[in-house]
């Protein structure tokens, strides 16, 4: 874990979980697990706030909640997207990418004529 | 280390388990990560620490998951509440649509409660409760009286000159604003349109009491309302200008005839601005221009003897206290009546401060809370009580219907019981149901109010305008707590009931139960029904008893079929002769109209204008001492066209003309107090002045009511023609045939047309100016009248609703009787004696308090002792009768039982 971790930021966290539990109920382990390998392990993400998120998530019926048995057969809260989470995942999915194509496109720019 | 007490342990059976599954939540996480990091090589204490750095902050974590898990369970149980509700209201209305003679009789008592209420409210309201519109500090606004001692009690008047509020303006320091207002009727407008209507004046001072802007154009400043003559403008109210000029803003500037004068607009008011006016305006003047019309000598304003009188309005200063700011204007009172005193002679002066011990107070802004409370609002005040009683017993019909159908569906309620529905939410559905009929009910009710309060500002308070109950704000809130009382009110009996409800003994016996017995409740409310319609009924007849002995009491001249002609100059300048020249035209021109039998000059009107003058009598020494006497100048045909009789004597002749014998004729009440034993005839007057002739007494006529319906006037007549000038003017008495509103129209069509330049004629039927004197007992007799057979109605069908529901019940009972022997009387006699046993001990309630009640309106009837015997008795024989035929039609059904039905069930 030697290379540098960029912070996450808080708006994009809500859509990294929504796309984390997208295809299946998913508990918040494996969604930490799916971040961390989905981006290369480049984010880095204090675990402690992805509860509150997932809490905040549900709260405003994007993800629904249900108690159930892991993998290894312990008690464990999942996940899974909503009709309407899965209409804010869309929407978001598809501003956040206008966003970063936006930057690139800034970034590879010719300079500025002289 | 300190162990956990025992008890702790048990807390955790009451916490909430929404911390827990955040623990839980997290705990799984934590050992994920262990695992996985022991699983890559490291120690336990190691993976631990490794994941608890990564975790970060977990309490703060775990205090927002909670957090938000809490909001989570509220907005749920939120949300379940809200469909629960939405189930129960869905349920309630198909429960009643399905019986839609049960529910409408429901919604039409409530709304003929609720109705008669809101109707009543909005009376009250505007009587003694609703401070002017815009008004800004209301608590501290008041109507300035001047009070003091008239023949050992203490008389307050709120009107006064304008030299006694310039006293007070200037002599008082603990107001912000002190102006004058008053509404007065003047003709508005030119020619045939000529209209009398409510013009209100005031001074500049009075915009500063309101928060009101003008709608267009401005309020005239100080410099309009400067005395003596001030500036003919006019702030037109928003009413006015929308109907009269179609709310055209090129209105400012145009002119308008107000009275004697043409004013300019300069601005319009605020939609529904009528300053301290109770009554729509037209608009408002400066008092300046008002007054200088009415006493053109230039010093209306100067002498405190002028006839011009105001009411003053005044706003307290902020930290000034109502005893401080009356203390202040007590001192200025005193030193403005020394100099009055200073300023009359004679019989004008006012009596020293030490015999009068004058005192100035501001009182309630509406007149009816101040000293000076009109009849009407007492009346009404009684009416509101009334009206609230009529709703009771709504309430208790409406209870006692539910009740009924509650046992009816004791067997439903059982199952659902026994199902498994919670006894709350049972209650709640039953609410629910009351609540809804209550809301439907209200609805009914504000219709009813409507079309009730257009129909009492219409016929019975002309005087007042009232709200209208379907936009105004303050009927509306009344009318939703009305609905909400009386939902939990007539829901409570049938909810208490389903609360005791036992299911086994229910679902055994199911809805055929022989032995059961009404409530007590439903006996009691029945009780209570009987009492209260007889009050209402004994106050209905003490009040109809009142209209009808003023109706047939002899006023001495026959309002019904006369006619009073009011002639206006509006500025045309006439002198004496040329003023008696057009009276006598008149006079002449009205004679030869069709269906005018008789026609008269007069001075004085009766309940409109009595006219005092100095009386002495030689040999008597203070005839004032002796009582008021009121003067009557008119033409020799007064008698014969007024319908007064002469009782000895004679009455005025042709040849009492000027220069003859001076005559006079007195009321048999004026004889009597000046010579209790002599012959009056041939006595000898003097009227006006002592240095003239006097006048002789020809002839004695009849008593006739002046200024009030309790006793006679002391009255007495001279003829014009040997009066002095200046009383020389007055209007016409007019008799005639057919209908008086209708002639009224043609005599002043018709006398219109001998009108010089803008003075104009007003005809107005005598019987509305004595009419709107008897108001109070007419609002009284009315609706006393409606509210007391309202009341009774609703008695009647409750009593027999419940009678009519006990014989359905018990039909079995009764076919046992038939087949025991009992013949079809008998069980008649049961059934009605029934009815009669529940009604009896409530009459008797009810004439207990009717008896005590009367001794308190006693003041408000005319001519009926509050205890009339009469009056009560029939009302006993009213709500007995109606208790016979009530339960006969049960009983008759009761009679058809037939055994056999009791057999074979």
């Amino acid at each position: 874990m030697s290379n540098p971790k960029i912070e996450v930021l808080r708006g994009t966290l809500d859509l990294l979980i929504l796309k984390a539990v997208s295809w299946a109920p998913t508990h918040g382990y494996a969604v930490a697990q799916w971040i961390e390998r989905a981006t290369n392990d480049v984010l880095r993400i204090e675990e402690g706030t992805l509860y509150p998120a997932l809490h905040r998530l549900e709260n405003r019926g994007w993800i629904s909640a249900e108690w159930g048995r892991s993998e290894n057969n312990q008690r464990a809260k999942f996940y899974s997207l909503t009709a309407k989470g899965r209409a804010q995942l869309r929407v978001e999915a598809m501003s956040w990418t206008r966003y970063s194509n936006a930057i690139f496109a800034a970034l590879e720019a010719p300079p500025k004529p002289t | 280390m300190t162990r956990t007490p025992a008890w702790r342990r048990y807390l955790t059976f009451w916490r909430s388990p929404i911390p827990q599954d955040v623990d839980d939540e997290l705990r799984f996480h934590v050992n994920m990560r262990v695992r996985e990091y022991m699983a890559r090589g490291m120690s336990e204490p190691e993976a631990r620490r490794a994941v608890a750095e990564r975790l970060g902050d977990v309490a703060s974590a775990k205090s927002e998951c909670v957090q938000l898990g809490h909001a989570r369970a509220r907005n749920a149980r939120n949300a379940a509440l809200l469909d629960a509700l939405a189930g129960d209201l869905r349920y309630a209305i198909r429960g009643l649509r399905a019986r839609p003679g049960f529910s409408a009789s429901i919604v039409l008592t409530l709304g003929l409660g609720v109705g008669a209420n809101a109707t009543m409210f909005g009376i009250i309201d505007r009587l003694l409760f609703r401070t002017p519109a815009f008004l800004i500090a209301p608590e501290r606004t008041g109507r300035l009286y001047v009070s003091r001692l008239t023949n050992g009690t203490d008389v307050a008047d709120s009107h006064m000159g304008y030299k006694r509020f310039a006293n007070l303006r200037t002599a008082t320091h603990s107001f912000d604003v002190m102006a004058p207002f008053f509404a007065f009727k003047l003709p508005v407008g030119t020619g045939e349109s000529t209209r009398q209507m409510d013009v209100g004046m005031t001074t500049a001072d009075l915009w500063a009491m309101f928060f009101a802007k003008p709608a267009i154009g401005r309020f005239f400043d100080a410099s309009a309302d400067t005395p003596p003559n001030g500036e003919k403008v006019v702030v037109l109210s928003y009413a006015f200008w929308q109907t009269q000029f179609g709310g055209r803003n090129d209105v400012l500037g145009s002119p308008i005839d107000i009275g004697p004068d043409r004013y300019t607009v300069i601005g319009v008011a605020p939609a529904g601005f009528d300053a301290f006016a109770r009554t729509p305006l037209v608009g408002i003047i400066p008092v300046a221009a008002a007054a200088s019309a009415f006493a053109p000598n230039r010093s209306w304003h100067l002498t405190y003897s002028s006839q011009w009188l105001q009411e003053v309005f005044v706003r307290r200063k902020i930290g000034i206290t109502p005893a401080a700011a009356d203390a202040d204007l007590t001192v200025a009172l005193a030193r403005s009546w020394e100099s009055q005193r200073a300023e009359g002679r004679g019989l004008l002066r006012l009596p020293p401060l030490t015999i009068a011990r004058p005192h100035a107070f501001a009182g309630p802004v509406l007149a009816d809370r101040g000293p000076n409370e009109s009849s009407e609002a007492k009346v009404a005040t009684w009416l509101g009580g009334v009206a609230l009683i009529v709703l009771l017993i709504a309430c208790a019909n409406v209870a006692n219907l539910l009740l009924a159908r509650a046992f009816t569906r004791r067997r439903e309620i059982a199952v659902r019981l026994a199902l498994g529905i919670s006894r709350s939410r049972l209650l709640a559905q039953l609410m629910i149901e009351s609540i809804v009929l209550a809301v439907v009910g209200t609805t009914a009710g504000i219709v009813l109010a409507q079309w009730a309060g257009m129909a009492v500002g219409a016929q019975l308070l002309t005087n007042v305008r009232l709200a209208s109950a379907l936009t105004d704000s303050r009927m509306l809130g009344y009318c939703a707590l009305v609905a909400i009382c009386t939902g939990l009110l007539t829901g409570l009996a049938p909810a208490m009931y389903a609360r005791r409800t036992d299911i086994t003994t229910a679902l055994k016996t199911g809805g055929r139960d022989g032995t059961m017995r009404r409530s007590r409740v439903q006996l009691g409310l029945l009780f209570l029904q009987a009492a209260l319609s007889v009050v209402l009924l004994v106050g209905a007849g003490l009040f109809l008893r009142s209209l009808a002995n003023v109706k047939s009491l002899r006023l001495g001249y026959d309002a019904d079929r006369l006619i009073w002609v009011h002639v206006d100059n509006r500025g045309v300048p006439l002198d004496s002769a040329q003023e008696v020249a057009l009276r006598t035209t008149l006079l002449e021109r009205v004679k030869t109209l069709p269906g005018v039998t008789a026609a008269a000059r007069g001075l004085s009107i009766p309940f409109f204008q009595a006219h005092y003058t100095y009386l002495h009598v030689d040999g008597l020494d203070s005839l004032s001492k002796l009582g008021r006497f009121s003067l009557q100048v008119g033409t020799p045909e007064l008698f014969q066209t007024m319908g007064t009789r002469i009782v000895r004597g004679r009455g005025f002749t042709s040849d009492d003309r000027n220069g003859s014998p001076r005559s006079m004729v007195v009321s048999v009440a004026m004889a009597k107090r000046i010579w209790p034993t002599e012959d009056p005839i041939g006595k000898c007057m003097h009227v006006s002045a002592d240095t003239t002739p006097c006048f002789t007494i020809v002839g004695v006529a009849e008593d006739i009511h002046q200024t009030t319906f309790a006793e006679p006037a002391l009255h007495y007549y001279v003829p014009f023609d040997q009066m002095e000038p200046n009383y020389n003017h007055g209007g016409l008495f007019v008799r005639t045939e057919g209908a008086t509103a209708v002639q009224a129209e043609r005599v002043r069509q018709e006398l219109q047309r001998s009108m010089p330049g803008a003075s104009y004629v007003t005809a107005t039927p005598l019987s509305i100016i004595v009419g709107d004197k008897a108001r109070s007992w007419k609002l009284g007799a009315s609706l006393f009248t409606a509210f007391g057979g309202l009341a009774l109605l609703i008695a009647a069908v409750g009593l027999y609703s419940v009678i009519a529901y006990g014989v359905t019940q018990r039909m079995h009972e009764m076919g046992v009787r038939v087949a025991m022997g009992a013949r079809s009387p008998d069980l008649v006699r049961l059934v009605v004696g029934e009815g009669i046993r529940v009604v009896v001990p409530g009459v008797c309630l009810g004439v207990v308090v009717a008896l005590a009640a009367g001794r308190r309106i006693a003041p408000l009837l005319f001519n009926v002792s509050p205890t009339d015997p009469r009056i009560v008795s029939a009302v006993i024989a009213v709500l007995l009768v109606t208790a016979l035929v009530a339960s006969l039609v049960p009983a008759a059904r009761a009679a058809r039982a037939d055994p056999n039905d009791a057999l074979r069930d």
